[in-house]
């Protein structure tokens, strides 16, 4: 039963505070309250068995990807930006129906659904979570995806770097 | 959701996660600012992520982990390249709104 209070709190947790990112405007408070959600995504983790998948979301996410928004931010400064005219707003009813149909269909595959044990007790597991299960799942089965993982990361810093020269000589800069 | 359930079924972390990538969606449609823009795509990926986490509890298999930290990696360059855009517009002193960003230029 402590279970079920701690998944009813982190996953209220999770769902207001993802209502506070896209419905707060101004990017600081956004950033706020993504670290929020990212923290109780964490929970949700732990909760399910996976604690080193919960330690990186906190260290890597909630870390160094909401400090590099945070750091951008505070580089581009809080403009007010002007309320502009917009351009797409005949087919703004679209994203809203696109939205809802997803919603309707993931309802609808959830609800019919014949997945044995979807609505039951979970089954105990065994050591799927630890950072020695998974090291040992990287090594033996998932070596080629663990590379390229690097090769991204190397592929998106060199390109944020070519993006940074090629802004700094559009303003006549070397 | 019988009382009689010590644990929480699966089915619920999946509604968890399709409400958070439903509200990701929305942000997305919603927003022109391309800060917000990227912060909507963060929960559709989290939402993923709670997703395979969940499923690797529900075979026994540590698959799902394996590949929510491939998300979070992939998460990361995307926020890179993402906002080294948005610096690199900023700088041209363009206005951040993702709907007036017509024009390409190689």
């Amino acid at each position: 039963v402590g279970e079920q209070i701690a998944f009813g709190l982190a996953a209220g947790a999770t769902l207001i505070f993802g209502a506070l990112v896209i419905t707060l405007k101004r990017p600081f408070q956004a950033t706020v309250s993504l670290i929020g959600c990212l923290a109780a995504v964490a929970v949700l983790f732990v909760l399910l068995q996976a604690p080193f998948v919960a330690a990186i979301q906190l260290i890597v996410y909630a870390g160094a990807i909401v400090v590099l928004f945070l750091f951008v931010i505070a580089y581009l400064g809080e403009r007010p930006t002007p309320e502009l005219d917009n351009p797409l707003a005949r087919v703004e009813a679209f994203g809203w129906l696109a939205v809802a149909a997803l919603a309707l269909q993931g309802a609808l595959v959830l609800g019919m659904s014949n997945l044995p044990g979807l609505w039951d007790e979970p089954r105990p597991v065994g050591d799927i979570g630890s950072p020695e299960a998974i090291g040992r799942s990287f090594i033996d089965d998932y070596i080629v995806p663990f590379e390229a993982t690097s090769l991204a990361l190397v592929v998106a810093a060199v390109g944020a770097v070519l993006l940074a020269k090629r802004a700094v000589r559009a303003e006549g800069g070397r | 959701m019988t009382s009689t359930l010590n644990g929480v079924p699966l089915g619920m972390y999946l509604a968890v996660s399709g409400a958070l990538f439903l509200m990701g969606l929305a942000g997305v449609m919603i927003r022109r600012n391309p800060l917000l823009l990227l912060l909507a795509v963060e929960l559709m990926l989290n939402s993923a992520n709670i997703a395979l986490v969940g499923f690797s509890r529900y075979w026994n298999v540590t698959d799902g982990h394996i590949f929510a930290l491939v998300v979070m990696v992939v998460a990361a360059a995307e926020v890179v390249i993402g906002l080294g855009l948005v610096v690199a517009v900023y700088r041209q002193r363009l206005a951040l709104d993702i709907d007036r960003m017509t024009s390409l230029r190689g």
